[in-house]
């Protein structure tokens, strides 16, 4: 929960940026998709459970330095969002813990606090703000994020009216301007036609810097090995592997595939 | 080494360092002010005649219970049409408060799962929005004020502690139930019974003098019954408000803010993975 400005200290390349020691994660979440209050009373003096325990992570540990790009690669429900949670201070942790040592952005999803029923450019202030600007910072990067979005003149239009790919084209510029020291990025990356992702690409190589760590989530593992220097594997919430990007990669595809061959036997 | 920044540990149910809580709050204003603002603007509060809906909405309120009460019931005092607007408008202030409170966390799903703030910043802003509702409110019952001839005096300055402590009541009940709606769902739809019940609970449609002293103590533990009619004493009929009737209130506002809040700022860390 800290805001961006507040942050603005020098980093040295190779210190540490984020340390995750020891990491549980369970979460204790109702069965019910909506727990009521009938329901709890109902149920009163049964004994009945309310509540069921999930094991998302365990036993993570993890250094991410400054200077560093690392991809978190994995299958569905490997329990990678739910890491980046913890980092970002979404969700605290069950178990260890987590020492952040700059300021965080994360682009956990896009368009995050975006309001459908105003303009983009109201819209580019809402999500900044949201996303721990300044009002300022955003006047300031204002003409750069419309540029970005390549939007044009729909930037006063309101975004209901916006297509798919529009409407995550600004939720993305908005994200790329932020500067923070840590940027957790997940699954943001697939955004738009082929040559606005290839855009967005590159900005997040242009982020790469020797006193910014960069965290990136992603299914597409060319674009891992392309743009990372360290690579974990995490698979049900434990960590695989971790280290050169192409080794960990090769190690999970061969995983994958290993599996997949034997569910393909299963249904003979 | 640095030292950290931010250290997250294991959740316990308890309050956050307060003093960088309170900074962060702080730091984030301007997207409270922004957030309130676009949920306004979604309700066309933006343009022209959305404004002029919320002038046309007290009236028109107000309206509806004088046919009730003066056409129907056969009363013509000016003083408690006066009155009923009043405290009416007042009544709206909290009841807007809880009824956009009451959804600020569940509905603000994405917003949660996906960015770290301090979370008290939604039942805030509901609580702006209920302010922002209650301005054009103050301005028809000025003009009511003035149309029926009440009386004016320096006393009437007292509206502005009394004010004051109802939009804190409204921020403490906003600020409780978004907390306790997480936990059930289904306080949302008993929420109008609630706001509906202290609606006749409280001296709106009557005024507190005419209550049975039985009565009045039971109202003790109504947090609206000393306040509306404080707001009442000083706004209609420029009287000084009681001290108990100011102390009722002030405590009930306190206890509620303070309460809710305790119970909203232990939990909010919890909340991620309740939605």
């Amino acid at each position: 929960m800290i805001s961006l400005s507040d942050f603005k200290h020098e980093h040295s390349p190779h210190s540490i940026a984020v340390s995750v020691k020891d990491l549980g994660l369970t979460y204790t979440t109702s069965i019910d998709k909506k727990p009521t209050l009938k329901a709890r009373l109902k149920s009163l003096g049964r004994g009945k459970k309310h509540t069921r325990i999930v094991n998302a992570l365990s036993d993570v540990n993890i250094d991410v330095h400054y200077g560093a790009v690392l991809g978190v690669i994995g299958s569905n429900g490997a329990g990678k969002s739910s890491l980046m949670r913890v980092i970002s201070g979404i969700v605290p942790p069950t178990q260890g813990r987590v020492e952040v040592y700059g300021s965080v952005s994360t682009l956990l999803a896009l368009g995050v606090g975006f309001n459908p029923a105003m303009t983009g450019r109201d819209n580019v202030y809402l999500g900044g703000l949201a996303a721990g600007m300044s009002r300022e910072e955003i006047d300031k990067n204002f003409d750069a994020i419309a540029d970005f979005s390549e939007l044009g003149d729909a930037i006063d239009a309101p975004m209901r009216t916006y297509s798919s790919g529009m409407y995550a084209r600004l939720a993305f510029s908005v994200a790329a301007v932020v500067e923070p020291d840590i940027l957790i990025i997940d699954e943001a990356l697939s955004t738009g036609d082929a040559k606005f992702k290839e855009k967005s690409l590159n900005r997040i190589k242009e982020l790469r810097s020797s006193d910014r760590a960069l965290i990136l989530v992603s299914h597409a593992l060319a674009t891992i090995e392309d743009v990372c220097n360290e690579v974990i594997w995490l698979n049900k919430g434990t960590l695989m592997a971790r280290g050169n990007p192409s080794e960990v990669i090769a190690q999970y595809r061969t995983f994958v595939n290993a599996r997949k061959s034997a569910s393909s036997d299963e249904d003979v | 080494m640095d030292k950290p920044v931010v250290v997250y540990e294991p959740f316990r149910a308890g309050m956050p360092p307060m003093r960088d809580y309170l900074r962060t709050l702080w730091g984030r204003r301007t997207f409270i002010a922004e957030f309130s603002r676009s949920e306004l603007r979604e309700k066309n509060y933006g343009t022209v005649f959305g404004q002029l809906w919320l002038v046309l909405n007290p009236l028109l309120l107000s309206g509806v219970y004088f046919l009730l009460i003066y056409v129907i019931g056969g009363s013509s005092d000016a003083n408690r049409f006066g009155h009923l607007t009043a405290t009416l408008f007042l009544f709206y202030l909290i009841s807007n408060s809880l009824t956009g409170g009451v959804k600020a966390i569940t509905s603000g799903q994405r917003l949660i799962l996906n960015t770290s703030f301090p979370r008290v910043m939604l039942p805030i802003s509901a609580t702006v929005i209920a302010l922002f509702k209650f301005v054009p409110t103050l301005i028809v019952f000025a003009a009511i004020h003035l149309l029926i001839g009440l009386p004016y005096s320096w006393q009437m300055l007292w509206a502005i502690p009394i004010f004051m402590i109802a939009l804190l009541m409204g921020l403490g009940m906003s600020i409780l139930i978004s907390c306790i709606n997480v936990y059930f769902r289904d306080v949302s739809s008993m929420l109008p019974y609630l706001t509906r019940s202290l609606l006749y609970l409280s001296p709106i449609l009557y005024e507190a003098s005419s209550v049975s002293d039985e009565i009045k103590s039971i109202q003790i533990a109504n947090p609206l019954f000393y306040l509306l009619d404080s707001w009442s004493r000083v706004v209609v009929y420029a009287e000084a408000p009681t001290t108990f009737g100011l102390l009722h209130s002030l405590i009930w506002a306190l206890a509620i803010f303070i309460v809710g809040t305790y119970f909203f700022l232990s939990r909010e860390r919890d909340f991620a993975v309740r939605l």
